[in-house]
């Protein structure tokens, strides 16, 4: 199995300093539109919230419940795919995949900038 | 202004039902730097419009911990004088990213509108379907009616239009650092809110210098005196107040912090659901979020039980009242049970007491939390460090326990994000000039 990003999602406390760390990677600048990792939030008053990691062939869900991968193009009818279809979400299957930030001196920045260690790779 | 900004202001004719645009001028940074410094010399600019000012820190919305902040600055109806408060969570940086680095609001409107800025546009809408309405509707409502749940809230609820002191400017669902009753003034102003959304991009003068700073002192940060600590609970243990903790203990789900911010300064309690539940929940609004130390300890010494207190938080927080400021009035309108507090919410009437200077709003402690400043008057301390948070966007609850962040780290990052030289004098005389 290929190295990975991994987000323990209970551990997390939806700071997005990763997804503006992954926006850095990309931009060069400060955004958010361009990370391939993605604090989703949108049940707000739920206090529902988790990680969306955008890889090659996958998009991994970073529940608190536990992790679930989608293959990116398959037909996914299950409950819950519905839910992730925030304003962040759809724009995550046009998105560059991880490159686990192979470019930079750092390695991965949001492993980096994870002020909790949420974030690591495995 | 190029760097770290989006180069904008935006100024508001409510009365005229007018916008415009002005450009960040460097000049301007040069000698304000940001933030409340900066939105001070727009409210004198507009003076003549009784102007509420909204601004960003020159560092809110970078990599640089601790940099959610926004600051609301107004003429406070408690307090006569110009105040400046927090808007923190993820509200603060969705202005700079929606293309302003500040907003200027002049006049009256003639009907109840609320602002809609997104992506470098604004625009004044109506808000009469809402005017009336609870802060959790309204955000709802707008969210929406735009399509969008991601959108970002600044709102007030019945408590501002009726023109109550204890009126607060509410973010997205949840209660605000504005002890000032800026809430009040939204409505005066038929103001019911401000919605932000975009997805702007900040350019950096010297991105990698930038970076390898924040890099450098993230570690130190989360390694620091804060380690292991966590929401409300532990701020009000760190005030002295331990036993906060096991009374809130049994309603405590997950703890959040406002964007990059290294300590979670939110405690979501449930009250209709099991806290350990780690899925999603199938109640629509099963609890609520805590962020004001004052208000759990106001409510607590109340004598009320956790459940109990944190309803009356959460109701406070749809009507748009400062749940700080209702303990207060309650223990001196000698109102303890929980069913005469709710009762009187619609009624409210006393003179609230803000501890400070009135400058900045007291919903952050007054002493350092965990950490050590080696600050010998711890009022004078205070009073600076919060003027520092509120120039360059650092959440003021986390500046008064990262030691780490120094005004000499900050005026460094400033200097190299933005290539415009900040010296210790720059600040010393910002600080003094927020202080008169």
């Amino acid at each position: 199995m290929n190295m990975g990003v991994k987000v323990d999602a209970l551990k997390c406390i939806g700071c997005m300093a990763c997804e503006m760390a992954c926006g850095y990677h990309r931009d060069d600048g400060f955004a958010f539109l361009s990370a391939c990792i993605v604090l989703y939030r949108g049940r707000e008053k739920k206090n529902y919230f988790g990680v969306l990691l955008k890889e090659e062939e996958d998009l991994v869900v970073f529940r608190p419940e536990g992790m679930e991968v989608k293959k990116i193009g398959a037909t996914d009818d299950e409950p819950g795919e519905q839910k992730e279809g925030d304003a962040s979400a759809k724009p995550m299957l046009l998105r560059e995949a991880c490159d686990l930030c192979e470019e930079m001196e750092h390695g991965p920045m949001c492993v980096k900038v994870c002020p909790v260690d949420a974030i690591i790779v495995e | 202004m190029e760097y770290l900004s989006s180069d904008k202001i935006l100024i508001v004719d409510l009365a005229a039902g007018e916008i415009s645009e002005d450009e960040l001028s460097e000049d301007l940074v040069a000698e304000k730097i940001g933030g409340a410094a900066v939105n001070k010399a727009l409210y004198e600019q507009h003076a003549d419009g009784d102007p509420i000012v909204i601004g960003t820190g020159l560092l809110s919305g970078t990599l640089c911990p601790g940099s959610s902040l926004a600051v609301l600055t107004g003429k406070s109806p408690i307090t006569g004088k110009l105040a400046h408060a927090p808007i923190t969570f993820h509200v603060g940086i969705e202005l700079k990213y929606a293309g302003f680095d500040y907003v200027v609001l002049k006049g009256k409107a003639d009907k109840p509108v609320f602002l809609w800025i997104h992506d470098g546009v604004a625009d004044v809408n109506d808000a009469s379907d809402v005017w009336g309405s609870d802060v959790w509707q309204s955000t709802d409502a707008w969210r929406k009616a735009l399509g969008d749940d991601l959108i970002q809230t600044m709102v007030i609820g019945p408590a501002g239009e009726s023109g109550s002191d204890a009126a607060q400017v509410c973010l997205n669902y949840w209660p605000s650092g504005d002890r000032f009753g800026f809430g009040r003034l939204f409505g005066e102003k038929n103001l019911k809110g401000i919605a932000l959304r975009g997805m702007g991009l900040l350019e950096i003068a010297d991105a990698e210098g930038f970076v390898d700073k924040c890099l450098e002192i993230i570690p130190q940060v989360k390694d620091g005196a804060l380690k292991g600590k966590k929401g409300v609970e532990d701020i009000c243990a760190a005030m002295g107040h331990a036993d906060v903790k096991e009374w809130l203990a049994p309603i405590v789900h997950r703890h959040t912090a406002s964007y990059n911010s290294p300590y979670p300064t939110q405690t979501f309690v449930f009250l209709d659901e099991d806290p350990a539940l780690k899925t999603e929940s199938a109640v629509a609004e099963p609890g609520f979020r805590l962020d004001d130390p004052d208000a759990v300890l106001g409510f607590k010494n109340l004598g009320l039980e956790a459940k109990e207190a944190c309803r009356l938080m959460c109701l406070c927080a749809r009507k748009g009242l400062s749940a700080a400021a209702v303990a207060q009035l309650s223990e001196k309108a000698g109102k303890k049970s929980a069913q005469e507090i709710e009762a009187s919410l619609d009624s409210l009437t006393g003179t609230v007491e803000l501890a400070g200077q009135g400058i900045f709003s007291p919903w952050c402690p007054r002493s350092p939390l965990f950490g050590d400043f080696g600050a010998s008057d711890a009022a004078s301390w205070w009073e600076r460090r919060q003027a520092v948070a509120y120039v360059f966007g650092i959440d003021p609850m986390f500046a008064v326990m990262s030691p780490e962040l120094t005004e000499e780290l900050l005026l460094e990052l400033a200097g190299i994000g933005t290539e415009i030289e900040f010296t210790s004098d720059t600040l010393e005389s910002v600080v003094s000039d927020l202080q008169v």
